[in-house]
């Protein structure tokens, strides 16, 4: 069976309300949409999270449902899931805590790390791998648009950044496959888009399945571009 | 860090015993500072405010000539133009005032240090390695700073650590050794965990909750805590009212040990840092006459 249904979400630790503290409420519509994309995820029979890593430490390797993710690195130590040690990278980490609290939480689960230097050709064929078995997929990708949209960003403003999120958010608006494999991955990493690799992996995962496309978020609103679409 | 220390912090020709609290005033001389914006950035407003700094109790100023965070390119001869003759005419005002450049360029270093220089203040740790022998040859102080990782004048992104404390530890303290083998003088060297840089709020918050921790390593600790972002996200405040915020953190820090304070407001801080002695047992009350009589 091909992938039944996929979203795609960002992964910054705001999203964690414990990590905001008195800022979480400015992402309580971002919140929203990704669990609204990844409750759409219910129908399928296991779920596959695929989400960024930095290239050091992480290979391109699979986790299983029970591993564990934490906050703590980023102030918020007593939010965590899974158990053991904390091993998923930050994208996987978020991917975990939203599917926990989505009404895909009960179904099997497996996370996929992609180093930032998996070139456009591994990450699509990762994706046609996650789509190739038996089970009916429902893909979570989680990633970042560039981190350097505005003269406040993390990362200063590139001129090039607003370009380039603006076409990966058309081209999940209309399943742009195309698109999205043709993601520049040296472009990606000057704008700091975390979100390259697992968008081409959906690109991949996305060959020949016939599912409507839904881009439900596309905002910057600390000057990081956050995108959410949901394919169903 | 070596045995055969005392505890003294020696820069210039002030000596600070271990117990006493050094307060350096900051002195911006670029035109776009996050805080003042620019308004020390003319020679003559800048050693007006370095004559109200040392009446206001500052033992040491800070000359800085490249803004900390993003901005505008400045060349090293625009730094120099800058610093050099800045620092060479405060020596002539103020004999024993100590004299702090906040540069990462050892070529600044060096001259600053020939103009007068007490302490070079390497706020981005080590991004140039020769900086360190900029201060051993000349025989200045050197602080040993930590930055995650970060190169200068960039901003974090999403900085993570298992534990921040450890981190700061590992990183100022393997600065401070490495300076200490290229012949830096043991006891002009300061750690600073640099509050923001490369960190986020509740990851400075833990670092000023936990700065006995970094006072226990025996190297003398700088806090540079006045008017940041963790103080601004922490109350909500934009930076012309962080003043309060600030008092209550140099003062936590300077509870748990740290020794030298980088502030723009040094009247309070002098006032908060006194008081702070006294109730370490390290100063004496400037006189008790209630319920004494």
């Amino acid at each position: 069976m091909p992938v039944v249904a996929a979203a795609v979400c960002p992964h910054p630790p705001l999203l964690v309300p414990e990590v905001a503290s008195g800022a979480a409420p400015e992402l309580d519509d971002l919140r929203t949409a990704c669990l609204a994309a990844i409750d759409a995820l219910s129908t399928a029979s296991t779920i596959v999270v695929v989400g960024s890593a930095p290239a050091v430490p992480y290979g391109l390797v699979r986790f299983p449902a029970a591993a564990g993710g934490s906050f703590a690195a980023y102030g918020a130590p007593g939010v965590r899931i899974g158990g053991g040690d904390p091993v998923l990278p930050l994208s996987l980490a978020i991917g975990g805590w939203l599917l926990e609290q989505s009404k895909a939480a009960r179904l099997p689960r497996t996370y996929v790390a992609v180093p930032a230097t998996t070139s456009p050709d591994d990450c699509v064929r990762l994706g046609r791998e996650i789509a190739a078995g038996n089970d009916r997929v429902g893909l979570l990708v989680m990633g970042d648009g560039s981190a350097r949209r505005s003269e406040h960003s993390p990362v200063h403003l590139h001129p090039r950044a607003e370009i380039f999120d603006t076409t990966v958010a058309t081209a999940l608006q209309h399943s742009d496959l195309d698109v999205l494999k043709a993601l520049d991955p040296d472009l990606g990493t000057e704008l700091q888009a975390a979100g390259r690799g697992p968008w081409q992996a959906l690109a991949g995962a996305l060959e020949g399945a016939t599912l409507t496309p839904d881009l439900t978020y596309n905002a910057a609103p600390y000057g990081v571009g956050y995108l959410v679409a949901s394919f169903t | 860090m070596t045995d055969e220390r005392d505890g003294v912090l020696r820069l210039g020709n002030r000596s600070f015993a271990a117990g006493e609290f050094a307060l350096m005033a900051i002195i911006n001389r670029t035109p776009d500072s996050f805080f003042d914006r620019g308004a020390t950035y003319a020679t003559d407003a800048a050693y007006a405010a370095i004559d109200q700094a040392v009446a206001d109790g500052a033992d040491l100023v800070d000359i800085g000539g490249v803004k900390a965070g993003y901005g505008e390119p400045v060349s090293e001869d625009e730094e120099l133009r800058r610093t050099v003759d800045f620092v060479a005419g405060i020596r002539a005002r103020h004999p024993s005032l100590v004299i702090s450049v906040d540069t990462y360029r050892s070529g600044v270093a060096r001259r600053v240090a020939e103009a007068g220089a007490d302490l070079l203040n390497d706020t981005w740790a080590g991004a140039d390695p020769d900086l360190v022998y900029a201060a051993a040859e000349a025989g200045t102080g050197l602080v040993c700073s930590h930055v995650g990782g970060l190169s200068p004048r960039t901003d974090p992104h999403r900085m993570a650590f298992d534990d921040v404390v450890a981190d700061v530890i590992r990183t100022t303290t393997a600065l401070a050794d490495r300076a200490v083998e290229a012949g830096v003088r043991p006891d002009g060297i300061l750690i600073d965990p640099t509050h923001d840089f490369g960190k986020n709020t509740l990851q400075s918050l833990e670092l000023t909750r936990r700065l006995d921790e970094l006072a226990a390593t025996g190297w003398p600790v700088l806090v540079a805590v006045s008017n940041k972002d963790f103080i601004g996200e922490t109350l909500e405040l934009p930076p012309g009212q962080r003043g309060n915020g600030t008092l209550a953190a140099l003062s936590v820090s300077a509870w748990l040990g740290a020794r030298v304070f980088r502030v723009h407001d040094v009247p309070a801080a002098r006032q908060a840092l006194d008081f702070i002695a006294v109730l370490r047992g390290s100063a004496q009350p400037a006189g008790t006459r209630r319920s004494l009589a």
